[in-house]
């Protein structure tokens, strides 16, 4: 990929001082316990959410959302007219941008989007794309940013429904709300929610044993639907816990969803008092 | 959702009622195996009638919107041409947008009658505001805006010194200052309350 | 992608076809285009493959470079994947149109083999925190058919496998500097558990495998899943701007399974024998 040279990205490869400082602690990390989670969690529970509407003035639709530790912020714009590349399309468009604030990782990242970003820019798009209501903007484009100001696990499905919420309070025509779930597998372990230092753990698989499921799952959905608008995962588990976790996912979507309906209803409520 | 005294408020995706003969999904809703949800996140407007009920959804912020043929928009004149000129619309109806969309308006959609004769420099220059209607979309990218009416043409324009013009007839407009006569499609501006009375 | 237009009709023609379990070229819903697989094609690389399936052609190449290995993973080396779209395939590819497609491509590549389970990047390193191999794998579109997803990931594995890289004989630190020797011996990659990738196409109700440009037009999503040899998935992800049941996943996901271990049998026999030829073997390369 080519780089912007014009802009002056620091030295190339500098690397975090932890690498070399956590030496000898890093086989405790390894041996994490699973008895109990750091926040105190069971298992199955997942982390407190925070969704908020309207916080950037400028934006047609924004939301900030909190998952624990992770914020995300999601702003979307009014409609723009798709540059005549492809001629006209009956179907507007969604374009989304992720990105982590270079702040927001234990590693720092370049201002400009890495390969790991572009790739959850793709995601979000598909993500959103089946709830949205294309066919009512024809040749038209609806642009989605979305910034991680801090990473602490499952950023990416926190992206997706603030960027859903953004949408609706944007006024953009949806079939449904968008809300997702990540879940990590480590073994036997189902992590709901994991945070990163778990989304670590549950990407590397342990080094003697062959025959053992790890990874993340990242499940998308529109509740309202029972509909699956995208999957997104990584790692190596076989097809029954595939199964399983996808069914805990799905649920806990469903479980999210009024917490994103409150949210909308709670902008509505107040806009309406404001206007009287 | 939620009843608060007089208003029903709902969000995207959320079913609101069964359709039927009665009940008919309305803008801001979409029709799904008998259902009809809400497609917005607003408030519910029911409009009654004889025997059968409307469902609305109404957005809580303005629409984003978009022009439609038969809208009538401001516009900037951009670039005049022989054939052609380009604008940029600002306005529809009286709702200002956020972004400019590109429209273009050719020599024959200039005016209704003579249509053989008109010459674009006598009819626009660039720096010009005008109303125009936006016409049935044929060909892609851009909106083919008309001034055939007589409603609709030029209704501010500045002459060389800067002065905004006064209109003298249907063709010509006045500089106050020099009094120099520029051609230009001239719109009959009609005042509101005139519209209202008719 | 390309511009394939089809009329509404020619649609449901093919959706048709997909109900009653007989596509156009005549197969049915799970079945295979027919493949030709030649490796080793290119004197220049360590390792190549070339893959024809229907229209769809791909050309793989890979070469390995020594490195200095992340200072996060001192004792893993690199693999890396890069996708070309070129506009020799098709005109959409034309200036930066291909660069979102080549992306994805890429990105499914990464995630299929991220696992350790998959492939193990400690075997690529030569010294902790001083030297290892870089493996580069350089895919590169000649023609689209449809299908491209499972025809990269099936002749990325067919070039690894016919990877050879130089053995080392001494590797030893000499005054902090790493000093290594190479033998003419080359070692081969245990590419015993790669993963391939499977496209199930959702057309309608049904799903199929291995869809054709016109196919691929008909349809709306499209799970893209790799699967290991042990029958573990390493990756799925959900492409097309529609959505998908529940249910309908599942069964899909099954699906591809029961499919990716038949495949992944296949071409390992087939890659088995061109390899019993030895080095007496003709190569085709572009004279067919």
């Amino acid at each position: 990929m080519p780089v912007d040279q014009r802009r002056i990205n620091g030295p190339e490869v500098s690397v975090p001082y932890h690498i070399y400082s956590d030496f000898n602690k890093k086989s405790d990390k390894v041996k994490h316990d699973f008895s109990k989670r750091s926040d105190k969690r069971i298992d199955s529970e997942i982390r407190k959410i925070f969704l908020k509407t309207g916080i950037v003035s400028q934006a047609k639709g924004s939301a900030y959302i909190e998952m624990g530790n992770t914020k995300v912020v999601c702003s979307v714009f009014d409609p723009r007219e798709l540059s005549n590349k492809n001629g006209y399309c009956m179907q507007g468009e969604i374009y989304c941008e992720f990105k982590f604030a270079p702040f927001s990782c234990q590693k720092r990242k370049i201002h400009q989007q890495n390969a790991e970003e572009k790739q959850y820019s793709l995601i979000l798009q598909r993500a959103l794309e089946p709830a949205v209501c294309l066919h009512e903007f024809p040749n038209f484009q609806v642009d989605v940013y979305v910034m991680v100001l801090d990473n602490a696990g499952s950023s990416l499905a926190a992206a997706i429904m603030a960027a859903s919420t953004a949408l609706a309070n944007a006024g953009v025509p949806m079939f449904g709300l968008v809300t997702a779930s990540t879940i990590g597998i480590y073994g036997n372990h189902y992590l709901m929610d994991p945070t990163d230092t778990e989304e670590a753990i549950c990407n590397t698989q342990p080094d003697n044993e062959d025959d053992f499921n790890h990874g993340i799952i990242t499940l998308a959905s529109l509740p309202q639907h029972n509909q699956i608008s995208e999957v997104f995962l990584i790692g190596s588990i076989d097809t029954n816990t595939i199964k399983q976790a996808t069914e805990i996912l799905t649920a806990a979507n469903k479980d999210i969803c009024p917490v994103l309906q409150q949210c909308l209803v709670k902008t509505i409520m107040k806009l309406h008092n404001e206007k009287k | 959702m939620s009843k608060d005294k007089d208003i029903i408020v709902c969000v995207p995706g959320q079913r609101l009622c069964v359709s039927d003969k009665y009940n008919i999904a309305g803008p801001g809703t979409y029709e799904q195996q008998g259902y009809i949800y809400s497609k917005l996140a607003g408030v519910i407007k029911l409009i009654q009638k004889e025997n059968t009920r409307t469902i609305e959804v109404h957005g809580i912020t303005e629409q984003s919107i978009v022009p439609a043929p038969g809208d009538i928009v401001t516009a900037m004149v951009t670039i005049v041409n022989q054939r052609f000129c380009k604008c940029s619309i600002k306005c529809i109806g009286d709702i200002v947008l956020t972004r400019p969309y590109r429209g273009i308006l050719r020599k024959e959609d200039v005016r209704a009658i003579d249509k053989d004769n008109i010459q674009m420099y006598k009819s626009f220059r660039p720096g010009d505001i005008i109303l125009a209607r936006v016409m049935p979309m044929t060909e892609a990218h851009t909106y083919q805006l008309s001034t055939a009416e007589n409603e609709l043409g030029v209704v501010i324009a500045h002459s060389e010194e800067g002065v905004a013009m006064i209109p003298i007839n249907w063709t010509q407009m006045q500089c106050p200052k020099t009094l120099r006569k520029e051609f230009r499609k001239v719109a009959k501006v009609v005042p509101e309350h005139v519209i209202a009375e008719q | 992608m390309a511009e394939t237009v089809l009329s509404s009709g020619e649609k449901i023609f093919i959706l048709h076809g997909i109900d009653a379990d007989f596509r156009n070229d005549g197969r049915r819903r799970c079945e295979y285009r027919s493949m030709e697989i030649e490796t080793k094609l290119m004197p220049q690389t360590h390792g190549s493959a070339r893959l024809h399936i229907g229209n769809t052609d791909i050309l793989v190449g890979i070469k390995v470079e020594l490195d200095i290995p992340h200072a996060d993973k001192p004792n893993e080396g690199k693999l890396e994947f890069f996708v070309d779209c070129s506009a020799t395939a098709t005109p959409a590819f034309e200036g930066k149109g291909g660069d979102d497609l080549a992306t994805e491509i890429s990105n499914v590549l990464i995630a299929a083999y991220q696992t350790r389970n998959a492939f193990d990047l400690k075997t690529l390193c030569i010294l902790p925190h001083k030297k290892c191999w870089k493996i580069y794998v350089d895919v590169l579109i000649l023609q689209c058919g449809g299908n491209l997803f499972d025809a990269v990931g099936i002749a990325v594995k067919a070039a690894l496998n016919s990877t050879e890289i130089p053995k080392i004989t001494a590797a030893t630190l000499d005054g902090g500097e790493p000093d290594i020797e190479l033998s003419d011996d080359c070692i081969q990659l245990d590419t015993s558990n790669y993963p391939i990738i499977i496209t199930l196409c959702k057309i309608g109700d049904n799903y199929i495998v291995d869809p054709t440009l016109e196919e691929e037009v008909c349809s709306t999503s499209s799970i893209v899943m790799s699967v290991l040899p042990n029958g573990k998935i390493s990756s799925v992800v959900k492409l097309g701007c529609g959505s998908i049941q529940f249910n309908t996943f599942t069964k899909m996901l099954q699906m591809g399974e029961i499919i990716g271990l038949k495949l992944n049998k296949t071409l390992m026999d087939v890659l088995k024998e061109e390899n019993q030829f030895g080095r007496q073997r003709r190569i085709f390369g572009f004279l067919k």
